[in-house]
């Protein structure tokens, strides 16, 4: 009998889905007034005010924009240092440089893009110091801006690593440098070949998770709490802000708002993602 | 091959242990039971942790006091606000019967949505010996936001919020409100608030400078009260916006955001709800020894802070042995030096018996901030919770995203 399998499988039962299927039953039970120490009973009204809010569609708008405008821009990055150095990338000095990020948690990095980019930081006192605005406030405002600029900053400064990590692997794992080669042999341009054959492929097998990275973007907390501003606010950190500031009566709602976005969320995945069993078994022969 | 799956999977549901309450039956009432029930255990106390000085003062001082003379082991838990709501309500909501917290340091709002769970012990207060010192007739001590503490929490020291500015940039802090909105004008950018507990106390202190009178917003909350005057607050804050950090378009997230902004020359204003905080930073070299603090003509809040045992703590005694000590006359005078702390004393000083009025004496006193007696001159009471919870969300509607 095949015991180790199952216990696997009952594992990621207890581990993973329990937990994740018990939270958001709580979160629904408590957005519909059946839980909560100051629960009144059923209700709809928290769910009619999440629909209706405003700000609450304006912050899934704008998580979405920052998630894809950070996963476009690290694609390029990434996909330009692949194809140009991959060798380099695979094994030389390049490789710690480009893969430092990645030892930086988000918090981290985002405390540092405020040292950087901030109005007082280190960029602003040189450009003061250099005459090039006549006070630190002259200094364009990149962070808490309207446009996220800094949270687009800092998050393509943490997943560029990893696509470029990424996109070098499936460049050598699908033979890319040979398809190439043949493309070209049959004379296709440099510009064609890869506009045809390198990019295409690097992106039908990168798909899937450049979708979940974009969901990663628009979820994360820390880096949006430190560099983003009030208005407009990323989801997570107007979640958070109903459920943890002063006004209990705001729980439910917040609760309403999280599983309004985990539905949103499913429901792109369902439209764009479609995680088939190909994606979840890869390669094997 | 298996095997470790199963031991982990055994261990995780063997690991959930039955709740059992100690105290259950024990008569706290009588000092000298809790006197007995208290030493020589442990207990966690939930604090906010954000204070080098703070921190010193209860691992250096507190803690090793109460080690030696009760024989009590305090393990402090980084939380502090909503922190401390969210444990306490999870408990309570899953019918735990024993608390993984036995004291807490509070404020008013938190005390207000703690009452509203039922989540505190009590009443408790007046078992404690050191009680009869606290002057509870002040109403900036017995009144928590103007609640009845009720004996639900115990005061355990009392600050005011003062303004913070670089006096080398700023030579004339403005004293009222048509002041700020001229040097506002004629400093753009310099001059902010934050978007939390510190920059609401500005804005309940300018919603008590626009009444007539200060009492007319004292007591319960009143929605007709908040319309009159939160409208001019509203058109106020909408004139100085546009001179505000940033254009007002965005505000630093809290205190420590603004200390940093202020810190760094940003700004030339702070705020903070400790009236020595601007001693503290200069001391820790944080802030450049030319900021000071004041309070302007239109006053400031000042306000208590608190500690509070959980309903469903499983060391109420020996929290009550803790909080007793922190409230002693050697405590509260050693807090009070601004080179330890600087926190306000609770205590009716004058009535403490001479032995214990000692301790107070040859306390240095503060440099960059005004005395405690000038800063009571302009001293305006804590509002009711519901008055901040409403300025927050009109904050939100009417300036931030109008």
């Amino acid at each position: 009998m095949k015991v180790y399998p199952v216990l696997i499988k009952l594992l990621f039962g207890l581990l993973i889905v329990l937990p994740l299927v018990a939270g958001l039953s709580y979160a629904l039970s408590y957005s519909l007034g059946l839980s909560g120490l100051l629960s009144k009973g059923f209700t709809l009204d928290y769910w009619q005010k999440a629909l209706t809010s405003q700000n609450l569609w304006v912050s899934f708008l704008y998580s979405l924009s920052i998630g894809l405008v950070s996963v476009v821009t690290s694609l390029c990055i990434a996909v330009s240092m692949a194809l140009s150095w991959n060798k380099s990338i695979q094994q030389g000095r390049l490789s710690y440089f480009i893969f430092l990020p990645l030892c930086f948690p988000a918090t981290v990095m985002a405390f540092l893009v405020l040292q950087w980019l901030s109005p007082s930081g280190w960029f602003s006192r040189i450009a003061f110091e250099l005459g090039f605005i006549c006070s630190l406030n002259d200094f364009p405002n990149v962070v808490r801006d309207f446009y996220g600029v800094g949270i687009i900053f800092c998050s393509v400064l943490l997943i560029t690593p990893f696509f470029t990590i990424l996109m070098s692997n499936i460049y050598r794992n699908e033979n890319l440098l040979e398809l190439e080669k043949l493309s070209k042999t049959l004379g296709a341009s440099s510009r064609k070949t890869l506009r045809c054959v390198t990019l295409p492929i690097l992106f039908k097998k990168s798909k899937m998770t450049l979708l979940l990275f974009v969901i990663f973007v628009m979820s994360s907390y820390e880096v949006p709490l430190i560099l983003g501003r009030q208005y407009p606010q990323m989801v997570s950190v107007a979640i958070v802000q109903k459920i943890q500031k002063f006004n209990l009566n705001d729980i439910p709602l917040g609760f309403a708002m999280s599983v309004l976005y985990v539905l949103l969320v499913i429901l792109v995945l369902v439209l764009f993602g479609k995680p088939s069993r190909k994606y979840l078994k890869p390669n094997i022969k | 091959m298996h095997k470790p799956i199963i031991t982990i999977i055994l261990i995780c549901f063997l690991g959930c242990k039955t709740d059992k309450n100690h105290e259950k039956n024990v008569d706290l009432s009588d000092w000298s039971v809790v006197d007995a029930k208290g030493q020589n255990q442990s207990m966690n106390m939930m604090m906010w942790k954000g204070d080098p000085k703070i921190n010193a003062y209860m691992n250096d001082f507190v803690l090793p006091k109460v080690k030696s003379q009760y024989g009590i082991d305090v393990n402090i838990v980084s939380g502090q606000g909503n922190m401390i709501v969210q444990s306490l309500m999870t408990e309570l909501q899953a019918n735990k019967s024993e608390s993984e917290i036995d004291l807490v340091w509070i404020n008013g709002e938190t005390f207000y949505q703690l009452r509203q769970i039922d989540a505190l012990y009590g009443p408790w207060t007046s078992v404690l010996p050191n009680t009869k010192y606290i002057n509870f007739d002040n109403p900036f001590i017995g009144k928590d936001f103007q609640q009845d503490i009720d004996g639900y929490e115990l005061p355990w020291g009392n600050v005011q919020m003062t303004w913070i500015y670089d006096s080398a940039k700023v030579k004339n802090p403005p004293q009222n409100k048509a002041e700020l909105l001229d040097f506002a004008k004629a400093h753009p950018g310099q001059f902010t608030f934050d978007n939390h507990f510190t920059g609401l106390t500005f804005l309940k202190s300018l919603l008590i400078s626009f009444a007539e009178n200060p009492k007319e917003l004292y007591g319960d909350f009143d929605e007709a009260t908040y319309q009159k005057y939160s409208q001019q607050i509203w058109n106020y804050i909408n004139q100085l916006k546009p001179y505000l950090w940033q254009e007002g378009e965005a505000f630093p997230e809290n205190v420590p955001q603004m200390h940093q902004l202020f810190a760094s020359g940003e700004i030339w204003f702070s705020m903070s709800n400790n009236d020595s905080e601007v001693d503290n930073k200069i001391n820790e070299g944080l802030f450049q020894n030319t900021a000071r603090a004041y309070v302007p003509d239109f006053g400031s809040i000042q306000n208590s802070h608190y500690l509070g045992i959980p309903k469903l703590s499983q060391h109420k005694a020996t929290a009550m042995l803790v909080a007793n000590f922190m409230i002693s006359a050697q405590a509260q005078a050693h807090k009070s030096k601004p080179e330890v702390w600087g926190d306000g004393s609770i205590l009716d000083i004058e009535n403490l018996p001479e032995n214990q009025k000692q301790h107070f004496q040859y306390i240095a006193k503060r440099r960059y901030a005004p005395l405690r007696s000038e800063l009571d001159q302009n001293a305006l009471m804590e509002l009711h919770p519901e008055y901040m919870i409403r300025l927050a969300e009109d904050f939100r509607t009417k300036i931030i995203n109008p």
